[in-house]
């Protein structure tokens, strides 16, 4: 299997508190990589890590190497943002931007220069179809993105991160914020989206976990305490304390 | 004391205290609506301050030609097509004014006698007032008119009318106290002063919220501005004059300018406006600018695509609020554009702003509660109306991030 991530001993650091220890793992290309654990235990901190949205937050210092294509993407080389435009990150929250629907899709390519009106339409239909979420907003795309459903925006959201075609999508508890239905049509979504992507998610929910991804890791006070295809983790975890998290009895 | 007691009076000093407010403001109010009011009006705005006296014979290619007779008002002479009214002027003074001019009057058709400006076409215009005029009356012998054998204006209608056959040459003036020239100042010094602060603030603004790190030298520059906010004016305007005025000389400045003025306030303004561009800048919420850059956008395209459209409604209260502020500052302005009343201000010239122009005409000897009350109110009226426009836009703001 193709890797899109090589992460090796990474530590983070917030000044003098340390947030990850020792972080070894490799993410596969067109599968869904699940993170899981307890509040605070750094999966958000460690998935902002491959999109490097942690250089924006002061303080932060990350020491190790995370290697995609060959080049370590904290080293001098590696251009961030180009680095973001291959690596797509939807949030926890739905934060579409106060335009229209169309002008949330085509921002990002816009950002890149691309400004042939042809062309822009091609990008925000596909990634409408994409996103499932054409045929809900179809012929309202000037509408305000901020006139959609919570469900509706975070979908916006993933067709934007979509619109710029790249290899990983990140998510960030993308479902926390939503309620079941909608949850489900992301679920839905992820499934589909696999196909083409590589996709990281961070969730709490550890069903959902087992429902879509291909693997799991289990993050405990900034470690990965165990890291394993999705169906032997749920099943039959080596780790006591996987085994205590998932079954329920503490986290 | 029961706590019920206490606690209905503590009610009643909130009440009496608010009372206290409201009675200050409207006795302002009142104030002056009792003592402009009845100033204003359009002349008051478009005509000048100072009084231009002309001197005037008919034009020699004038050819008499029946009145066309429009609307006018007060004591109408029909043969010469001018109509009079006596009215009271700013400087209270009585005095007979022009009310309406035919186009085809011969009042219309001047032409200067002033050395210099000989031939020059000018005409008799409303609200003028006619100092003196020579004409000749039947028989021929040339009349003098003095302004005191005018003595009104129905009077004058009828010397027009029943005496005079032909009109020789009269001297005229325009009756003044008019804020023109002032209204123009002001105008110049928003301009001057927004141009040069609304880039420097709001760039800095950025600097301060986007990119600085929190360290000591920022945090002081914080501290400087936020002490600028508080430093009276008139220090400003002392700055002004000595530190400024030799920036203005570069361009061509002899004295004290509006130019100069328009600096001092642009110094003034930069504090208001990077404090209204940061407080709009903290409410766009970080979620924007992750999502703007988790898409691959640069910082400067998070910024001017996404972060200042988002916090523009702010911006321009700023901008609102700074303009509110040029209007009324008077103080910084003593020294900087000077005190003169000017009709006709350029960049570089001396004038007055409104609130200026008020300290101007209550410190002379004859000081003008009227004309002051008036420009006050007009002020008043210019500030409130800027106020209501931010708490919309402010309504506005809020609504879009909830």
């Amino acid at each position: 299997m193709e890797k899109a991530f090589e992460v090796k001993d990474v530590n983070l650091f917030y000044g003098e508190k340390q947030a990850l220890k020792n972080i070894n793992l490799d993410i596969y290309k067109n599968k869904v990589t699940a993170f899981i654990g307890p509040s605070g235990c750094g999966k958000s901190t460690f998935i902002r890590c491959l999109n490097r949205m942690n250089d924006l937050i002061e303080g932060c210092k990350v020491e190790g190497t995370i290697i995609k294509d060959g080049i370590d993407i904290y080293s001098s080389k590696q251009d961030i943002v180009d680095l973001r435009t291959r690596v797509g990150m939807v949030f926890q929250k739905p934060n579409p931007f106060p335009m229209s629907i169309y002008d949330n899709i085509a921002y990002g390519p816009r950002c890149q220069g691309l400004k042939d009106k042809k062309q822009l339409d091609e990008i925000v239909v596909r990634s409408l179809k994409q996103a499932a979420l054409y045929e809900e907003v179809q012929g309202n795309l000037d509408a305000s993105a901020l006139g959609l459903s919570g469900g509706q925006q975070q979908r916006l959201c993933i067709a934007r991160c979509i619109a710029m075609s790249p290899e990983v999508i990140l998510m960030d508890e993308p479902t926390s914020a939503l309620d079941p239905i909608s949850t489900s049509k992301i679920e839905d979504l992820v499934l589909e989206l696999k196909k083409n992507y590589t996709i990281v998610i961070v969730t709490h929910n550890m069903q959902q976990a087992a429902r879509i991804s291909d693997i799991t890791a289990f993050f405990l006070l900034g470690e990965i305490v165990e890291c394993d295809k999705t169906d032997i983790i749920f099943s039959s975890p080596n780790d006591i304390r996987t085994e205590n998290y998932i079954t329920g009895r503490f986290g | 004391m029961s706590r019920k007691v206490k606690d209905n009076l503590l009610k009643a000093v909130t009440y009496a205290a608010s009372a206290i407010s409201v009675i200050v403001l409207a006795s302002i109010l009142i104030y002056l609506v009792d003592h402009g009011l009845s100033s204003i009006n359009m002349d008051l705005i478009t005509s000048n301050y100072n009084a231009e006296t002309f001197n005037a014979k008919v034009a020699d290619d004038y050819v008499y030609s029946p009145m066309e007779v429009e609307d006018y008002d007060g004591y109408y002479s029909a043969k010469w097509g001018v109509a009079f009214e006596d009215v009271e002027t700013v400087h209270k003074t009585n005095e007979i004014s022009v009310a309406y001019v035919d186009s085809n009057s011969p009042f219309a058709h001047l032409e200067s006698l002033i050395a210099g400006q000989e031939g020059t076409r000018q005409s008799l215009e409303n609200n003028y007032v006619i100092n003196n005029l020579y004409y000749n009356d039947a028989e021929g012998n040339q009349v003098y008119l003095s302004q005191g054998k005018m003595e009104s204006a129905e009077n004058l209608a009828n010397i027009l009318e029943n005496e005079v056959t032909e009109i020789v040459s009269l001297n005229y003036q325009s009756l003044g106290g008019g804020i023109k020239g002032s209204i123009i100042t002001t105008l110049y010094l928003i301009l001057i002063s927004l141009t040069l602060s609304l880039p420097i603030g709001i760039s800095s603004a950025i600097y301060l919220h986007e990119y600085a790190n929190k360290n000591k030298i920022n945090s002081l520059i914080r501290q400087g501005i936020d002490t600028l906010t508080g430093i009276p004016s008139i220090i400003y305007g002392l700055m002004g004059v000595t530190v400024l005025f030799p920036i203005t000389q570069l361009v061509g400045a002899t004295s004290t300018s509006i130019l100069l003025g328009g600096l001092t306030l642009a110094i003034i303004l930069l504090p208001t406006i990077i404090r209204s561009t940061e407080e709009a800048l903290i409410i766009v919420p970080q979620s924007l600018r992750d999502a703007s850059l988790s898409l691959g956008a640069t910082k400067s395209q998070t910024i001017f695509k996404v972060v200042l459209p988002c916090a523009m409604n702010g911006i321009l209260t700023g901008v609102l609020l700074s303009i509110g502020r040029v209007i009324g500052e008077s103080a910084a302005l003593v020294y900087t554009t000077s005190t003169v009343i000017n009709d006709y201000p350029t960049i570089l010239s001396q004038g007055t702003s409104l609130a200026l122009m008020i300290w101007s005409i209550m410190s002379g000897e004859q000081p003008n509660f009227e004309l002051a009350s008036a420009i006050s109110l007009i002020i008043l009226v210019i500030v409130f109306a800027i106020n209501t426009i931010v708490k919309i836009i402010g309504k506005h703001f809020a609504k879009s991030f909830s």
